[in-house]
Parts: structure tokens; sequence; C-alpha cells
């Protein structure tokens, strides 16, 4: 249950949940109040009075004492405590035509118990587990070797049969066995071959068993850290990751180092040819991955001893560099990649710093331009599964796409360019405290009302802000359907930069960067490329099975580009269709999700391989059609105003207004 | 037995857009089938052919060329007047070459001066004015001369995205049409239709400039292309295609070799004056078939035999 917030002189009354601020409340009710911190406190310029109920008092410094005391506050701070009134004040509104129509939110990022309304019919079932033994100890009557005696107390105690045993974990069993009083708890893991018995621990350790699972994208790496013992995404009580409440997950990503040696997987590859290159991109890829364990184990406050497991899924290219095997030949025709399945490798054989027992599985994979980053993707919203006609987008550097149910998937990849995870915008970012999220900007001032993950002071812009930024500038009519800046606007947030014209969302004096943060005409150029070429994507792979986007029962996005996507924004600008909200699903990192599937249960390791075999690619560069589509959706939100006939009424609308 | 030749119902139609003002205006566009369908639709307003003058004299056409206009080349006013008097056009396409920034960069007012003195010189007929499709100088040339000739309905281009906001004001302040241009693409001439739609272009002063490659220099792509804009605007009702196209082929058919190259150069090559004759009218041709509204053309004799070509393709049935 919330509070009902109503916002005057606009009269717009909402619901607001009991831990959200009011400048919140005011961004989802499309009731604009001038806001430029990012929701940092620290601009004082989305000053409210409350007329009626009451809210919480948090310091406020950029208010006078008697402000506070006749109720006025800072809204990005503000919760309401009891049903409220607020006023806006003239600073903060300037006539009832500043309210714009209610966004509805896209649904939310998938938290980790979701997954069993997404994928079904599988059970909690580790590949990697712990067992507790407390064997009897030798003695004169009882003297078969130390490894028999596990053996018979696996059997005994668990039912377990002919177990293997890796060389290290025998080398340092006698002792152990002794110091622990023969009490001891063994690492398994199911091979191919039945049970391996991979490591043995002092003591009861069944429930420290924890995986990381990673996610080699082409531009940024994320990792996870799982519990096991639970099932479970790590959760970090008290612990505030991001600087949100709401984002709890121990999550930590970081750009791929690799970018700095190109930054599409062509240039990558190019570069892994040259002497040395592909030692080197192995090198700072393994040397971020340790980073981002690091990091995850020091969040989680896990040692990094009880790691028994890790699961990578990444496209073909990311995955074959980070393997040091050589990728020339994805680029060459007729583009074949060494191997869609790989056996798992020792973590340590990979630079990987964990135990020398832990082992890496990799996400097999379709074709060179399709990666087990996408087979995690289906594997993980369940795709596989069901009858519903499913469109599975991966917005990504690469944007990759699958169509298709429990019968039959087809997939496409289209190169996007890194512009969504914030890569070749001027003050682009990734989706990580202090990145400008949400967006709203005055019709009638111009001005924006903004706020950030973390509700820092700014530093950039991420890919979800860029999505609401620029939907929001073409529905204010600051720029036309080309992306072009309207020259004649009266406001000083649009002007000629260094690189040509741009629009400021937070001036040098606001911000944590101590330089205006600004989107630019070339920022706005390649998000219009990056959006066409996966819109064109989805369009030609349709068309290749005599569809439209209207014959699907769901759409699935997927991508690292922030928390949530603004599903209005996004039809805006025409990276989504404009089909009905209630065919779209957002999951975040796809790939995390399936991942982490992996990791949970090993009956889906099976289903991984299936849903790789089953999946028909097909190259976009092989349909001239594809670069008609591509032209086509270079325009915002496309051409073909007749495919977005509701979205063109709002802009429309939004003009005569 | 009689065969009945199926036919085709066309949904939309290209609007008609009148270019010039009085009783020698010009009302192109308006048919409702694929180019001279006539069985299958109307074409109320035949073809019309512009006849190209330069703003200076030009220093690299070939003999042929220059010797129909020898006596009135070195001035365009009077170079225009013989087109209208002694070759009977009906339109005339000014090619602004001189303003070109990398060529002879002739400033604005001056080249404005010379359009008003055309202007005088053909006596109300229809007058295409060209740019260089230089962004900067353009915006300073064309944005003059529609000052200066406010309320002549003169034909303005090439408008192109980069340029349209500051030339399709002036065309919209001072009441002429629009040629609007993309580079042979269906969709980017649509998206430069919508943006002038938006930027407040009235629908009756728009025309498609979908861009000319001359024979073997790429008119198979015009062709398909303006046969796709056609289509789009005729079954699909795209109604931001529906517009008339326009050619700017002489320049085109005139700069190539083909053109050029004299009987000492390549004797196997034939009569010079004859070839280029004929180049520019396969040309024009062609253009007709794809679609075209408005022929920028050069040479009085092939002008000859594309006017007889239109009135016997109009004739027929």
């Amino acid at each position: 249950m919330g509070y009902k917030v109503r916002f005057e002189p606009a009269g717009r009354e909402m619901e607001l949940a009991p831990d959200e601020t009011i400048l919140q409340g005011a961004m989802s009710a499309g009731v604009h109040i001038n806001a430029s911190c990012g929701g940092s406190g620290t601009c004082g310029k989305c000053k409210v009075k409350i007329i009626k109920g009451e809210t919480t008092v948090p310091p406020m410094p950029m208010l006078q004492a008697w402000e506070v005391k006749e109720g006025y506050r800072l809204a990005c701070m503000t919760k309401p405590l009891t049903d409220i009134v607020v006023e806006i004040p003239v600073e903060s509104q300037i006539d009832s035509s500043v309210l714009r129509r209610e966004r509805a939110g896209f649904a939310k990022v998938l938290s980790p118990q979701d997954i069993h309304q997404l994928v079904g019919g599988w059970t909690i079932d580790p590949t990697v587990f712990k067992r507790y033994l407390e064997l009897p100890p030798a003695t004169k009557e009882d003297n078969m070797s130390d490894l028999a005696r596990i053996y018979r107390a696996l059997k005994q105690e668990y039912g377990f049969d002919r177990v293997s045993t890796d060389f290290r974990a025998i080398k340092k069993m006698s002792k152990l066995l002794r110091d622990a009083d023969w009490k001891v708890t063994v690492t398994m893991v199911l091979t191919r071959r039945g049970h391996k018995l991979v490591n043995i621990e002092p003591g009861d350790t069944v429930e420290k068993n924890y995986s990381i699972v990673v996610d080699i994208g082409t531009t940024t790496v994320f990792g996870q850290l799982l519990n096991l013992h639970e099932c479970q995404v790590f959760g970090c009580p008290g612990f505030d990751v991001d600087g949100a409440e709401r984002y709890t997950l121990a999550v930590a990503s970081d750009y791929n180092p690799q970018i700095s040696y190109g930054e599409d997987v062509i240039s990558r590859i190019v570069y892994a040819l040259k002497p040395g290159g592909l030692e080197r991109l192995q090198e700072v890829v393994v040397r971020s991955i340790n980073k981002i364990i690091t990091e995850l184990l020091k969040m989680a406050n896990v040692e990094r001893k009880y790691v028994s497991h890790m699961v990578i899924a990444g496209n073909t290219t990311m995955t074959q560099l980070f393997l040091g095997m050589n990728p020339r030949y994805i680029r060459e025709d007729p583009y074949v990649p060494t191997a869609n399945f790989l056996p798992p490798v020792r973590a340590i054989h990979a630079g990987i710093e964990l135990g020398d027992h832990v082992h890496i599985y990799m996400f097999p994979m379709v074709a060179s331009y399709l990666g087990g980053d996408i087979v995690s993707g289906v594997l993980g919203s369940g795709i596989f599964q069901r009858d519903d006609l499913t469109l599975y987008m991966d917005i990504g550097t690469n944007g990759e796409i699958v169509l298709g149910n429990k019968d039959w998937m087809m997939s496409a990849s289209c190169s996007a360019g890194p512009a969504f995870e914030g890569g070749g915008i001027k003050f682009g970012m990734r989706a990580t405290r202090g990145a400008i999220e949400q967006v709203r900007i005055s019709p009638d001032t111009y001005e924006p009302m903004i706020m950030t993950i973390g509700r820092a002071r700014a530093k950039g812009i991420c890919g979800s802000g860029l999505i609401y930024m620029v939907a929001e500038l073409l529905e204010t009519g600051i720029i036309d359907q080309s992306g072009k800046f309207m020259h004649t606007l009266s406001t000083n947030r649009v002007r000629k930069g260094e690189d040509g014209y741009e629009y400021v969302l937070s001036w040098a004096g606001e911000n944590a960067i101590g330089q205006d943060i600004t989107l630019t005409e070339i920022d706005i150029d390649n998000l219009i490329r990056a959006k066409g070429a996966i819109y064109a994507g989805c369009k030609v792979l349709l068309n290749q099975a005599d569809m439209t986007f209207n014959d699907l029962d769901r759409l699935i996005v997927a991508g690292g580009f922030g928390h949530y996507i603004d599903l209005e924004a996004a039809k805006i600008i025409g990276l989504l269709p404009d089909i009905p909200e209630e065919k779209f699903m957002f999951v975040g990192n796809g790939s995390l999700l399936g991942a982490r599937l992996l990791s949970f249960s090993k009956d889906l390791l099976k289903e991984a391989e299936r849903i790789a075999n089953m999946m028909t690619n097909i190259e976009l560069s092989n349909f001239p059609s594809f670069m008609d589509e591509y032209v086509a959706a270079m325009f915002l939100p496309h051409t073909d105003e007749t495919a977005f006939p509701n979205i063109m009424k709002i802009i429309k609308a939004e003009k005569a207004a | 037995m009689a065969v009945e030749i199926p036919k085709r119902m066309y949904k939309g139609n290209i609007r008609p857009i009148t270019l010039g003002v009085g009783d020698k205006a010009v009302t192109v566009g308006g048919e409702t089938s694929l180019p001279f369908y006539l069985f299958e639709g109307e074409r109320p307003n035949p073809p019309r052919i512009a006849m190209e003058i330069w703003d200076m004299e030009p220093e690299d056409w070939p003999e042929h060329a220059l010797e129909p206009f020898k006596d009135v080349i070195h001035d365009p006013a009077l170079w225009a007047k013989k087109c209208v008097e002694d070759y009977g056009a009906e339109m005339i396409c000014m090619q602004m070459i001189g303003t070109d920034p990398n060529d002879k960069d002739i400033p604005a007012d001056q080249a404005a001066d010379t359009v008003l003195k055309v202007l005088d010189a053909i006596d109300g007929t229809p007058l295409i004015i060209w740019g260089t499709a230089s962004h900067e100088k353009d915006t300073e040339v064309l944005k003059l001369i529609c000052e200066k000739t406010h309320g002549k309905n003169l034909s303005i281009g090439p408008v192109e995205e980069g340029d349209h906001k500051a030339i399709g004001g002036s065309i919209i302040a001072y009441e002429h049409t629009c040629v609007s241009s993309s580079p042979i693409d269906i969709n980017l001439a649509k998206q430069m239709n919508i943006l002038l739609g938006t930027l407040g272009v009235s629908d009756e002063k728009i025309l498609i400039d979908p861009t000319t490659g001359g024979l073997g220099y790429g008119i198979e792509y015009s062709y398909s292309v303006m046969e796709r804009l056609m289509l789009a605007a005729l079954t699909q009702e795209d109604e931001r295609l529906q517009f008339p196209m326009i050619n700017n082929m002489a320049k085109e058919v005139w700069k190539s070799k083909e053109a050029k190259i004299t009987p000492e150069e390549d004797p196997l090559m034939g009569d010079p004056k004859k070839r280029a004759i004929t180049i520019e009218c396969v040309t024009a041709l062609l253009l007709l078939l794809g679609g075209s509204d408005i022929l920028v053309m050069r040479h009085p004799e092939s002008i000859k035999y594309i006017r007889e070509i239109i009135s016997d393709f109009m004739a027929a049935n």
C-alpha cells in the first residue's frame, strides 16, 4: 500500500510507494518539477510545498529554516508518511500545460524469484554441490585407504556410485582428513562420466558453496555471485551496493578493457591476429574478470575458496578471446567458429583467480555471430518451453534477436554499436551510480528534470537515460524526426558546441564532473543508427518467417543499458515496435539470467545444448532488404509512420499542444 | 476472340503541383497510374522539359553543345530568352554553377541579380533554380533569391536534409516551391518530405528530386528508385511520396566522357554530336519511363525528339 499524492495546481493525483520520493512520483505522473542534480538534493531546484499531510524531513541544506517550517521540501529527498497534497511553486512550474502524459513504467527487472515463472520444469540441482561426511577413523580392522573410505561413505550416505576423484584432491587428502578429525566436506561435480570429487575441505562447509556467473559483452563485462546452497542470487543485506536501495544484488560490472583495442568484434579479431595481440586481449579481459570477482566477493563478504563453480556466457568472439583461441576464421568466409560446444575449462588454466578445483562452463554457441550469451538468454527467458510466439531482443553492441517458440527458433545478429551501453556517446556511461537514467523536459521552458542512478550528482548518461532523453527531445519538438536540433528555440539549453548542436542536461556547477553534460547531435545520430539496426534486424527476421510484429505473443527485451527501460520512450524512438504494452517483458541482462539457471540446475545444461542445436541462424548481410529496412528505421520513430500509429498520435498531440 | 487486358486500380495518385504564376504557369503531376499506363489511369499533365541555362559561361561544354547558344552563352538572360523564344521552352532551369565555393564563388547578391535579369527576360516562364549542393553557400544564395523573387513561385533546389531548415523557411516565407532532394533512396526521400512537412512546407509546394544518374553512370539506380517511389505513391498510398518528380539530368549526361570525346581522340566513337544527343535522349526516355514529371535538358535537338516521344506516348490509347 502506498500513499496518495496530489500535485497542485495541476490537480493530478497518483499513488506513491512508501519508499519513493515525491520527485519520482512527479516523474511518473507527468508533472514537471525542475530538477538538475539527479535527485541528490544538491541543486535545490525541486523545492515544493507540502500543503496537506505528513512527510519525512530529510536534511536539506539548500532550504532556509523558515522554509522547512512552512512545509517546503526538496521533492527529490522527501517521502510521504501519509496521503499528501503537494504544491509546486511558480519557480518549478509554469502553467498547467507543463503537465505531461503519465508514463507507463516498463515491466520491472526480474528478480531471482521470477526465474521460476519464466522457466518451468526444472529442479534445483546444481552441477557442483557439496556433501558433508563424518568418516569413521582408520583402524587396524577398518584399514581401507583414505580415498576408499570416502567412496564408501558417499555411497552409504548419499548413494553415489562410481565416483572418480581429481588428483589434486587426493594429494592433500590424508593430512586434511586427520587434521579435521575425519569430518570433511567434499565438492562434487557431475560430469558426463558420472560424479567427480574435485575438492575436500575440513569441517562442514556445505552451506558455503558459491558460483560466479559472468557475461562477457563486447562493451561491458557483468558478473554476479550466486549462493548455490540456497540457490539464489547472493543478496547483500544492508549493503548499499550501488547507492540505490532497490539495487541489492551482488552484481558488478566494468567496461570490457578490450575496447582500447577495437570497439567491435571485427576490430578485436584484427587486433588478435597481430603478433602478441591475442595474448594481450586475453590478458586484459581476464584481468577485468578477476577484478569483478574480487569486487563481488568483497561486496558479499564471501571467501574466495568457497567459490566452486563458474559459468561464462559471451558472444563467440568474446568466448574465444577469453580462452585464447585464435578467432581468425570467425571473420573469414565461410565464417566458422572453432567449436560451438566447449568442454569445462579449469579456471586457473584460463588465468582466473579461483581455487584450482573450479571449472568454468561455457555456454554453447550457435554460430560465429551468435554466441553463448544469446543461448543463455533464450534459456533464461524460457522461450524454449512455450507455445507463444516470442521475439527475444538482446540490445547490446551486437543486437541479437531470436524468434520462435518451443518448436522452432530463428536467430540473427546485427551490429548496433555500443551506444546503448554508453559507448560512442559524448557523456555516455554504464548504468552505474551517477548515470542519468530518467529525464523529462518541460515543453514550455525546455528545462529538464533528471534522475540519476543512486540519486547522486550526475556523471553522465546511461543507455536507458539516452532512450528517455531522445524521446523527450522529440516529443517537445527540440529535435525533428531525423534527430536534428531546431535552432530557433528560446532556451540556452540548446546551443552550438564544439561537436555541433547539443542540449545541456546538466550545467557544470550542478553535476559531479565539473563540466556541462550535454547530448550532441552526433550522439543522437549514433543512437538512431543503433536502434535502426536492431529494428531492421527484427523486421527482416520476421519477414523471413512471413510474420509481422503484430503476430507476436510476447516480446522479451534484454540488455544491460539500465535498471529498466521506459517502454513508451523506447517506442517513441522506434527501438521497440508499437504493439500492446502487455506483450513486453524486460529481463535485464538476459545472458546472466541463463547463466544463473545453469549454475542452479544440471538438467538445464542439456537444454542449453538443445537450444543451441535447434536455432537456425540467418545472416542479415545476405539479405538486400536489410539495408532498405535499416535506412527506413533511421528516423524517429520510423519512416513508415503507419507502423507506429499510437506513437504518431502521441507525437502529433504533443506538437499540437 | 478479343483479349481483355487486366486493369489495375491504383488507390493513390500524384499530387498536381503548379509551378510559376500567371498565364505561363505549368502544372505537373496529377497522374493516377504508372507512367503512361493511360489504359489504367489518367495523366492530366504531360511531363515537361525545362531547358537548362547556367549563371556563368560554361567552360567545359563540348563544341556541339555550345553551338546552338553561341551568340547568347555569355549572358544568362539572353540565353534564357533564346530558349523561350527560339526553342519554345515551357520552363527554364537555371544552374547556379558559378556560385560554387570551390569554383568561381559568385557572391549571393550578384547571383540574385542575375536571377532577376533572367526572370525579366523570360516573361513569366516558370523558373527552376538549382544550387550547388554546398549547404552553406546554397543557404546563402537560395535564401536571397527566394527573398528577391517573392511570390514568383520559383522551384528552388536542391533542398537537402542538411540545409532544409534554412532554405525551406525562406521558400515558405516567399511563396516558392521546394525541390526535395535525397540520395537515390526511397526511405530518405520520404524522410525529407516528412521533415519538410514538419517545417511547414505545404503539400502543394513539393517536388521530389530522387537524384539522377546519366546513362552509363548509374541511371539504373535512379530508374529503380523512381519506380519504387511511383509504386509506393500509387499502390501503398504513401502520402509523403505523392509528389511529382524532377530529374536534373542534363549536367549528368553532358559531363560524361562519352558525351564529350572528339573523333580525333577516338574515331571509333562516331559522330560526336549525334552521339551526345542520343545519350541525352536515351537518358530522358528512361527517366520518363521511370515516372519523371520534369526533365532538365540541354540540347535543342534532344529536346525536340523527347517532345515528340512525349506527345506520342500521351496520344496512345
